[in-house]
């Protein structure tokens, strides 16, 4: 083939093609096409790509008639509308966009003083198969789950030139049915090539130009979500991840990701669940699945796409989810895990990208803000002790007794109320001293003992207290304000309550890496109801300074003993630094 | 000699006070108790003039303890207590007056001229409305209990041993200080003759005996007389 012939053909081709590109990036412009790029098409969807690139085929074939003039097959750019509405809309679309183009070829060509010619036929039937191959491919790749894959170039150029071929090949067929053999294969040798060409190059660009809005609209809007999502989560995290916070946070997530289900759990139990299928996703449900244990376990994001690993729920088995990204919340100082934020998609809806990128950004932005609240809530809590050993310093109750027993037995035992006075004045100096958290549990006895004989006095022949604590444990430090004031309440709700006194024994245990201090009377009154609460304050303490393994527990046995044990971890002695802040 | 009595759990409190009272001639400390239990035997079995009653104890307060006293003997009040926040409730049981721990011994003088004043009016007779028994001060050897009125399915006197208790889940038997009269007053009992009573909760039955006279079959299987006094107590007889 001379060059002159190629070049002939392939620059008005490229002429239109370019008409093409003007048009298609004129179309990207449109609301609709987001729709179409991002989601699982619906009926009007697809009836926008028919009529967009039925349109594309219907100006291929008019603008060929107009550059070529020629009476039979001319070279044209009717393609490129068959094969992107088949890669985009699917085989049905493709199917109908290259029959309509086809169509509209044979009508275009032929008149009444020019019958339909067996080439017609051939051009419509070699472009309806185009169509129809192309939504063959683009079947084929959302059945396999590869719909980002249609937009890359790697598969577009095979797709064009493997039904571009075909094209041709059809052609020469119907040709040489038709006993025109030689000429067909003369002409499609001349017009082949540069339709190949120009075809080819027209669909990939298109493709690529599509695929740089999608990204770059993608990536704007998942700035966006992530945006309105921080902005709406902030201030709701306290860092605890509480049932009604996160049932708040997994909604503002569901409705800016917009996918089909948001949980939020924490290492064992579901938290918050809401979005398709929430009727049968109850909080406290247990983790169970494999995918959620081993983003837990391994720290890392798990991606169930539905197509090449399968999810299937637990809890029912007709639960129309899906596939499901699990993406663990990360206690990055630690490197440890909190829990996980999962985000669901339906079985027939594809997980979007955009929405996995998302995600992990939410992640990171939630374990950020349980850190920060974490680091705010330890705060709190010791802003709240430094108040409450304020008001154990001058607990005017304690004051009160203390000053009314020693005014009491002033006259009487004036040698003994001297006593006394020593104590009170010991126990408030030591009150003073502590300005540390924790403090030797030597010198916590000692401040237990200086409280323990006002309160003897007081109650007399009623209290008994006994104080088993082994010398080599004295040299551990325990949080402040903790042992004594349970005392007081075994005192104040047990002992004091019994007609004929009572006991309190203070006694320890241990084992290699902890100690448990044990506070029993053996009054057994102990009711939930009606404890004010100071129990477990010491014990949320307890457990925000050394972690869940370690506070208080309450055992009641009624009328016959209550028992608080506190348990504490062997960490660190007091002889090192004795002034250390030790947070 | 005016007839005197403390209650107060605290040891040194009540010391106190007696060494403050004593002070006075007029005032002769017939007895002092650490608790509410000990003080309604006391007060049933000495019928002092003037009770010193401390609020806060264990088990039972001064002022629950007032409802299990019978009218009859009730002494007058003095509350003695370490906070004011009881003053409008104690003196809604006419107590003759109300002092803050540790007491004033100038304060405390003024009390006890009232008290004097007054000692040989009329004893006070208490209006109040009769504050409904809801647990009943018991013992059972040297140990006190607290037995709520509705487990209690019979009581009965005797001459010798004083007031019992039979209640619906235990196979002993209670002693009480109260007497039979208190629960006439201040609860639900049912008297059916004059040494019993029995809780209409537990009836399970009510016969009429040929002689006249009823008897009443209780859960538990207890059978109690109802003599001809207070047949009136009970529709199914009359």
């Amino acid at each position: 083939m001379p060059p002159t012939l190629f070049l002939d053909h392939i620059i008005p081709l490229l002429q239109h093609m370019l008409v093409f590109l003007g048009l298609a990036y004129l179309f990207t412009r449109t609301r609709v096409f987001t729709a179409l790029v991002n989601n699982r098409l619906t009926w009007p969807d697809k009836l926008v790509i028919y009529v967009v690139f039925s349109g594309f085929c219907i100006l291929g074939t008019f603008l060929s008639e107009q550059s070529f003039q020629s009476a039979d097959a001319i070279a044209n750019t009717r393609a490129i509308g068959a094969v992107l509405g088949g890669l985009l809309g699917g085989p049905v679309v493709g199917l109908l966009v290259g029959a309509t183009g086809g169509v509209h070829r044979v009508l275009s060509m032929s008149s009444a003083s020019d019958p339909i010619h067996y080439i017609d036929i051939a051009c419509a039937v070699a472009t309806t198969a185009d169509g129809l191959l192309a939504g063959c491919v683009h079947w084929m790749q959302s059945r396999r789950g590869r719909m980002e894959s249609l937009f890359s170039q790697r598969l577009v150029w095979p797709v064009v030139l493997v039904v571009e071929g075909l094209h041709i090949v059809i052609v020469i067929v119907a040709g040489w049915l038709a006993g025109e053999g030689a000429a067909i294969v003369r002409l499609e040798m001349e017009i082949g090539p540069p339709m190949l060409l120009a075809n080819a190059l027209g669909v990939a660009l298109i493709i690529y130009m599509i695929s740089e809005q999608k990204r770059s609209r993608d990536e704007l809007s998942g700035i966006n979500h992530a945006w309105a999502i921080a902005q709406q989560c902030a201030g709701l995290l306290r860092g605890e991840l509480d049932q009604g916070t996160s049932l708040r946070i997994a909604q503002i997530i569901q409705r800016e990701t917009r996918v089909a289900a948001v949980a939020i759990t924490d290492l064992n139990r579901l938290v918050a669940f809401t979005g398709e299928g929430e009727e049968h996703h109850l909080p406290g449900t247990v983790v169970s699945s494999k995918a959620t244990l081993d983003a837990i376990q391994n720290n890392r994001v798990v991606f169930v796409d539905g197509v090449r690993s399968r999810y299937q729920c637990h809890i029912d088995s007709d639960c129309a989810l899906g596939s499901v990204l699990i993406i663990p919340l990360r206690d990055e100082a630690n490197n440890t895990v909190l829990g996980t934020i999962k985000l669901y998609e339906v079985k027939q809806k594809l997980f979007r990208n955009i929405n996995r990128r998302l995600g992990e950004d939410i992640a990171q932005l939630l374990s950020a803000s349980l850190l920060a609240g974490r680091y705010q809530l330890q705060q709190r809590l010791r802003l709240r002790d430094q108040y409450q050993l304020l008001v154990a310093q001058v607990n005017p109750h304690f004051l009160y007794n203390a000053l009314t027993t020693i005014g009491h037995i002033t006259t009487q035992q004036p040698q003994r109320a001297r006593a006394l006075l020593q104590h009170l004045s010991n126990f408030f100096r030591k009150s003073l001293e502590t300005s540390a958290d924790r403090v030797r549990l030597g010198d916590e006895l000692d401040h237990l003992n200086a409280y323990l004989e006002i309160e003897k006095a007081r109650f007399e022949a009623r209290l008994d207290v006994v104080i088993a604590i082994p010398d080599h444990l004295l040299d551990y430090r325990i949080p402040v304000f903790t042992l004594q004031p349970i005392v007081e309440n075994a005192i104040k709700h047990g002992v004091a309550e019994l007609i004929n006194g009572g006991r309190v024994s203070v006694g320890c245990t241990e084992d290699e890496y902890s100690f448990t201090l044990c506070v029993e009377d053996n009054a057994g009154l102990y009711t939930a109801k009606q404890s004010d609460g100071m129990g477990l304050r010491i014990d949320e303490r307890i457990k925000t300074l050394f972690g869940e393994k370690f506070g208080i527990r309450i055992c009641c046995e009624p009328g016959q003993w209550t028992r608080v044990s506190i348990r504490l971890p062997k960490e660190e002695r007091s002889d090192d630094d004795p002034d250390d802040d030790c947070r | 000699m005016i007839q005197t009595m403390i209650v107060d759990d605290e040891p040194h409190a009540l010391d106190d006070l007696a060494a403050k009272i004593a002070k006075n001639n007029s005032f002769e400390i017939i007895a002092r108790c650490g608790n509410a239990f000990e003080a309604i035997r006391e007060i049933n079995k000495l019928t002092p003039d003037v009770v010193f009653l401390d609020i806060k104890m264990p088990k039972i307060s001064g002022i629950e303890m007032l409802s299990m006293l019978e009218k009859d003997n009730m002494p007058r009040i003095v509350f003695v207590t370490a906070y004011g926040e009881y003053a409008i409730e104690a003196f809604r049981e006419n107590a003759i007056d109300f002092l803050l721990k540790p007491v004033d011994q100038a304060r405390l003088e003024i009390t006890l001229s009232r008290l004097k004043q007054n000692h040989q009016a009329q004893p006070q007779v208490r209006n109040t409305l009769a504050t409904e028994l809801k647990f009943i001060p018991c013992y059972r050897g040297s140990h006190y209990f607290l037995i709520n009125l509705k487990e209690v399915v019979h009581l009965y006197s005797s001459p010798a041993t004083g007031v019992h208790l039979v209640t619906a889940d235990d196979e002993h038997e209670f002693h009480t200080n109260l007497g039979l009269k208190i629960f006439d007053d201040n609860s639900s009992l049912l008297r059916c003759h004059r040494q019993h009573m029995v809780n209409p909760d537990y009836i399970k039955l009510i016969e009429r005996l040929d002689n006249g006279l009823g008897q009443i079959h209780l859960t538990g299987g207890c059978i109690v007389p109802v003599s001809r006094n207070y047949m009136s107590n009970f529709p199914a007889l009359s």
